[in-house]
């Protein structure tokens, strides 16, 4: 931000930091009451404890459901990072007919209440007979993870110069070498990223799961269903994991884009 | 090394033409400028020439074989960008040996021969750099010598020296014009620049509106213009009236200026200006077409003429073509 008087700048100043305080603090007022030695869920808590921490690593519920999450997270990251990067190289990169259309077609799952992706995934699933089962929990993850692969390589793939790829072509490389020799490393960087904010948007979902992953459990599926039943502080100690989780992740995505963006090519 | 030909190409975007119906034969080892403002349609010329996009119509022939339809890969041509398009992830060595791996030349072979070509442009001692590390000029040299180090059947360059300042351009022109005579590979060069076109090409061909306006040797284009739209883009042209009705052109260094009196036309000095060379007048006649406007580029020896004096204006008929 620059103009404007110093007093304007300092209210702007002080919103922000307000709007930022406003959102993290019942976040991180999760973070010391688990290490609460209390029974219940206090605050401040009465004293230190690891208590909650040993309840969850030694249930064997939410190892399930830990691991049910991570193979979950795992694959359908994986299959949105590679259909959701090859829709945006064809999105970015092509001109068709009915290419704003398939776009949407796309983005759809970000911007349609995650209520109604539910039931459509729920009836849809239903229909092919994979309800309840492992791979359709990994083909709904997929589904709603792509347009962030998409949102985030299309970005990339815009930057990156059609040139650079053009004159691999004319050097007689191949369409799919260029993408593996040119394309890919420059855009490495960004794929990580992607395939980071998939990793998590899989890891957090909750309501579609909800709706269609019949007896298995994922963390944040068994959070709210323990929640409804009970409040137990365990769940702070996994909320704290996993916001612990969330911020490592983003991070890793702010240090990895720029570093990237200084090794960008420069037309001096 | 072969030759290029164009026969009736043609590329559309729904009404607008912006390559319509250019014929071009472009002999082997020549150099060749397509010349045009933005806009003209150069640059999808070259793209079609490429085969990075494909015309409405017509055909087009490399070495006599028909391209039309066949893909970048399969042309054989070397290609520089004004933006040189330089991978930026991979060391100028990397960059040059790139086009050798893809037709599986590797080990030393590949290394010497892409070692000779950055001795061609001069880059020797530069191999482990990235682009990031380099100035534009020896960036461009970079995208040459990977343009080259395969020895391709033609070489296509899209405004290559844009980027770059004048001194710099220069001298990358010279270097260019050598290196092309050097390999004698057929080489087009598209470009906005016609001092560039003027200094570098066989011959040039000029285009407007995707259309041709004349193919014509540097010289014969800038003296004997096939219509305004070329005497005014290859330079300064003053237009003078004819006696059979006809419009004349006279290009400036071919007026002559003297004392009053020397000469039946006079004119007066609206602006001198000094370009070390040269002197370059403009000026509006008195006689004749009152007040029509002139410019006479003269050598500058002794004392030159200044700013509101009137002077003598003159040129052979031979200097006049019509247009």
């Amino acid at each position: 931000m620059t103009g404007g008087s110093p007093w304007s700048r300092r209210a702007l100043a002080a919103v922000g930091v307000f709007g930022l305080v406003f959102l993290t603090v019942p976040l991180l007022i999760v973070v010391p009451m688990s290490f609460s030695s209390a029974r219940a869920l206090t605050f401040p808590p009465p004293g230190f404890s690891l208590r909650w921490y040993a309840a969850f690593f030694g249930d064997p519920r939410w190892m399930d459901a830990m691991w049910t999450s991570a193979a979950l997270a795992s694959l359908s990251s994986i299959a949105a990072l590679v259909l959701g990067s090859l829709a945006a190289y064809g999105l970015r990169r092509g001109s068709f007919a009915g290419r704003d259309w398939a776009e949407g077609n796309f983005m759809a799952p970000l911007i349609v209440p995650t209520i109604i992706a539910a039931i459509a995934l729920y009836l849809g699933l239903a229909k092919v007979g994979l309800l309840g089962s492992f791979i359709g929990l990994v083909v709904a993850h997929t589904v709603l993870n792509v347009p962030l692969v998409m949102m985030v390589m299309g970005v990339a793939i815009r930057e990156f110069d059609l040139r650079i790829e053009q004159v691999a072509w004319s050097l007689g490389a191949s369409w799919s070498y260029t993408v593996a020799k040119v394309v890919l490393p420059n855009l490495a960087p960004s794929v990580f990223a992607a395939w980071i904010f998939a990793f998590i948007g899989s890891f957090d979902e909750v309501i579609v799961t909800s709706f269609i992953a019949g007896r298995y459990e994922t963390v944040p599926k068994r959070m709210f269903n323990e929640l409804v039943l009970e409040v137990n502080p365990t769940i702070t100690a996994v909320a704290t994991l996993l916001i612990g989780l969330t911020v490592l992740a983003l991070a890793a995505v702010t240090v990895i884009l720029g570093r990237a963006g200084k090794l960008r090519p420069t037309l001096a | 090394m072969s030759d290029i030909r164009l026969e009736g190409v043609s590329k559309r975007y729904g009404p607008v033409a912006a390559a319509d119906d250019v014929d071009l034969a472009v002999a082997q080892g020549e150099f060749v400028t397509i010349l045009g403002p933005s806009g003209s349609g150069k640059t999808t010329l070259l793209s079609l020439i490429a085969g990075l996009n494909r015309p409405t119509a017509g055909r087009i022939f490399i070495g006599g074989r028909d391209v039309t339809d066949a893909p970048a890969q399969e042309r054989n041509i070397g290609l520089v960008f004004q933006s040189y398009a330089l991978f930026p992830h991979m060391t100028v060595l990397e960059n040059v040996l790139f086009p050798l791996g893809v037709r599986k030349i590797g080990g030393a072979v590949a290394r010497s021969q892409a070692l000779d070509a950055l001795k061609l442009v001069r880059l020797e001692g530069l191999e482990d750099r990235r682009p990031s590390q380099l100035s534009g000029g020896q960036q461009q040299r970079v995208a040459l010598a990977r343009a080259i180090v395969f020895k391709p059947d033609i070489l296509l360059l899209d405004e290559p020296l844009g980027a770059l300042d004048r001194k710099l351009r220069e001298e990358l022109q010279v270097e260019l014009k050598q290196l092309q005579r050097t390999l004698g590979v057929t080489t087009i060069l598209v470009t906005h620049d016609q001092e560039e076109a003027l200094s570098l090409s066989d011959r040039i061909m000029v285009l407007d509106k995707g259309r041709t306006q004349q193919v014509a040797a540097p010289a014969e284009a800038y003296l004997k213009p096939a219509n305004r739209f070329v005497a005014e883009f290859l330079g300064i042209a003053n237009f003078v009236g004819l006696e059979d009705g006809r419009t004349g052109l006279v290009r400036p260094e071919r007026v002559r200026i003297g004392a009053i009196g020397t000469a039946a036309k006079t004119a007066r000095v609206v602006e001198a200006i000094y370009l070390g060379q040269m002197v370059r007048y403009h000026l509006a006649l008195e006689n004749g077409a009152a007040g029509a406007p002139m410019v006479a580029a003269v050598p500058f020896v002794g004392r030159a003429f200044a700013t509101g004096e009137r002077v003598a204006v003159s040129w052979e008929a031979a200097d006049i073509w019509p247009v």
